[in-house]
């Protein structure tokens, strides 16, 4: 695939030397669903992303239901399996691993899900939990304890916790136990999947910065995966933007939120009730929703619900190459950058 | 207030579930009324009793809780305990839910759905009832109204089912309506169309609303006036601006502070508030805040605070502005704590 997004994918030129820690070049995860008794239709639910993540930093993605954003986080660990693409960890190719390779590999790549009840075994001490990353890790067992006993500080839980069970728990001190769990393989990359969600709102901050935090200590890099656009603006240094299995806009936080490129962006970014904008005129809402992923409209999959669709856009889906403000976005109407500029 | 005027008049409205321990009380002495046409949301976090309080307007406790205290009034008169509440639910007082997949009925096409409400409740003929169904059904945004009430509510999309519920509530021109949540399992760009659809329909037909949500953003862009709740109680009420831009009591900062917003100042850290809500009903003295409480001293811990109108103390505007605080307006509750 000769797809331009991945000859220059990155917004801001990394720093030559280190290679960034996730490298996701052309993804594809494609899905075969049954329908009835003898057909079979393609889901793309991940169609050609390009994306990377440098040490100590996070990626924030977004995109709306369908937009392929939680099939990537479960590629990245490898719950799925790519179809087509590379996922280079450190520089080194990771998408066709198994076996043992694979067990080394998820230890190298967390992932903290949206509710800990589920993803927490329920019959399970919190400190057996917790241990069961230590042993993976090969933690001899005369250190377990001490070593348990650190995480949960680490994640500001008291230690009198250990030997409860899930279930006695409130979701924020769940969640905590996650966040202990995922850190208890010492990985490089915490992939948070919609992970403050299912929060209320007074233990959500206490949990964002509890992850800064982390970060900072551990130089661990995140890809943070949220519908709320107001918590990626604080998490995450570059931001990416899904739409039907494709990334329509993808550059630094700061970029994205002053300056969106895509239209979707900015209609996304203007459909969020912010207090900060109280009393403001409200922007008439974007028409239509979603598509569903099993038949997305041809062409640019936005051009349905885009106000400035012409032609093209219905036959030809538009590249993700650098605009006028720097990002880079897919859009045949926004003006690409000159050419000196690239 | 005036209360000619008002459409919905809570008062002291107490909801018990049997409990171990504590007082089990998860709605606690709420007062509210909400004028024709206003809009009012009602912010809280989970427990804090902001759902509770709409069912029990609906009548729709769960067992084996029970109001064990309080009024209910509509246009002024309660809404006896010997009134079917068929005689209401529906026509004066309607509701939709966070997921209408769950008050949708399953096995039952949408059109029967719709049409069943006009025949029963204000008695269309069949035929009437469903020109009305399709004309309803195009005014809430609906494509194609014919072919949709062939369908199923499990085919169509949640914004789709969230607009047929919105349909069927204001189909009988309800005096209230109360949305629980109506926007939150649904898409940022979906939310901002059923948003605005609320708004349209319920100007049109001049019906109070009482919106639900934990989201302050969306209270705050939709309503009038706000309540905010806290472990069963309303900790602060006033006019939307007053409350978002100069929140009296602890918790209303100390929540709005904790949000990220899309615009301005990036901080590095999040103000956060220490330890979690209370589940459960509140403890059987004290300000139930008290323990997170930056403010909190002695008094906190042994009497529950009063909601207090704060318009004497400071330079609100409004005479409106409530909170339950014992900090408020004492000048030497900082240095003394």
């Amino acid at each position: 695939m000769t797809d331009p997004a991945h000859v220059q994918s990155r917004p801001d030129e990394q720093t030559a030397a280190a290679p960034p820690v996730v490298d996701v070049r052309d993804l594809r995860v494609h899905f075969k669903v049954h329908r009835g008794l003898f057909g079979s239709q393609l889901v793309k639910a991940v169609d050609g992303v390009s994306f990377s993540i440098a040490a100590g930093e996070t990626l924030g993605l977004a995109g709306e239901s369908g937009s392929g954003k939680s099939t990537v986080a479960r590629t990245l660990v490898r719950i799925n399996r790519p179809t087509d693409g590379s996922v280079l960890l450190s520089g080194a190719e990771t998408a066709r691993l198994s076996g043992q390779e694979l067990r080394a590999y998820r230890r190298r790549m967390q992932m903290v899900y949206q509710d800990p009840y589920d993803s927490l075994d329920p019959k399970m001490t919190i400190k057996d939990a917790i241990g069961e990353g230590l042993t993976v890790r090969g933690v001899p067992r005369a250190r377990r304890k001490s070593e348990v006993e650190e995480l949960l500080a680490r994640v500001n839980l008291p230690v009198a916790l250990a030997g409860r069970y899930p279930g006695q728990l409130s979701g924020g001190q769940r969640q905590r136990v996650s966040i202990a769990r995922a850190l208890a393989v010492s990985p490089e990359v915490i992939v948070c999947d919609e992970a403050v969600a299912a929060l209320d709102v007074s233990i959500r901050a206490q949990v964002l910065n509890l992850l800064k935090d982390i970060q900072a200590d551990a130089g661990v890099s995140y890809l943070f995966i949220s519908h709320d656009l107001s918590t990626l603006r604080f998490m995450a240094d570059r931001i990416a933007i899904m739409y039907v299995g494709r990334l329509v806009e993808y550059g630094t936080s700061e970029q994205v939120f002053a300056a969106p490129a895509h239209p979707y962006t900015q209609a996304l970014i203007a459909a969020v009730p912010d207090i900060a904008a109280l009393g403001g005129p409200r922007p008439a809402p974007l028409p239509g929703e979603p598509p569903n992923p099993a038949s997305p409209p041809p062409g640019c999959a936005f051009h349905p619900r885009c106000p400035l669709a012409v032609e093209l856009c219905r036959t030809v889906a538009p590249p993700l190459v650098r605009k006028a403000n720097g990002q880079l976005a897919a859009c045949h109407v926004v003006p690409d950058a000159p050419e000196v500029a690239r | 207030m005036d209360l000619v005027a008002d459409v919905i008049t809570v008062e002291h409205l107490t909801v018990a579930f049997p409990a171990k321990e504590g007082t089990g009380e998860v709605v606690r002495d709420v007062s509210l009324a909400i004028g024709a046409g206003e809009r009012v949301g009602l912010v809280g976090e989970s427990g804090s009793g902001k759902s509770l309080t709409a069912r029990a307007i609906m009548r729709l406790i769960p067992q084996p809780g029970r109001v064990t205290n309080g009024t209910v009034l509509f246009d002024g008169a309660e809404l006896g305990a010997n009134s079917a509440p068929t005689k209401w639910r529906g026509t004066k007082i309607a509701m939709i839910t966070q997921d209408p997949l769950s008050s949708l009925n399953p096995l039952v096409k949408i059109g029967t759905q719709i049409t069943e409400m006009l025949r029963y409740h204000r008695r269309l003929s069949r035929t009437e009832a469903r020109g009305k169904a399709e004309e309803l059904l195009r005014s809430v945004g609906i494509p194609d109204p014919r072919r949709t009430m062939t369908r199923y509510p499990a085919v169509l999309s949640g914004g789709m089912r969230q607009r047929v519920a919105l349909a069927i509530a204001i189909s009988c021109e309800p005096r209230l309506l109360i949305a629980d949540e109506p926007t939150t399992a649904l898409d940022v760009t979906v939310q901002a169309q059923v948003l605005t659809l609320l708004e349209r329909m319920t100007a049109e037909h001049g019906s109070a609303v009482l919106l639900i949500s934990h989201d302050l953003g969306v209270v705050g862009n939709f309503c009038d006036r706000l309540l905010v709740m806290y472990a069963g109680r309303i900790v602060e009420s006033g006019p939307t601006a007053t409350v978002i831009g100069a929140p009296a009591h602890p918790y209303t900062r100390a929540l709005l502070s904790s949000i990220p917003s899309l615009r301005g100042e990036l901080p590095d850290r999040l103000a956060s508030i220490p330890g979690s809500p209370p589940h459960g009903g509140g403890k059987a003295s004290g300000c139930a805040f008290a323990p997170r409480c930056p403010l909190a001293r002695e008094v906190c811990r042994q009497t529950d605070p009063a909601l207090l109108k704060i318009s004497d103390l400071r330079t609100v505007p409004a005479d409106s502005h409530q909170a339950a605080c014992h900090a408020l307006g004492d000048e030497n509750w900082n240095q003394a704590a």
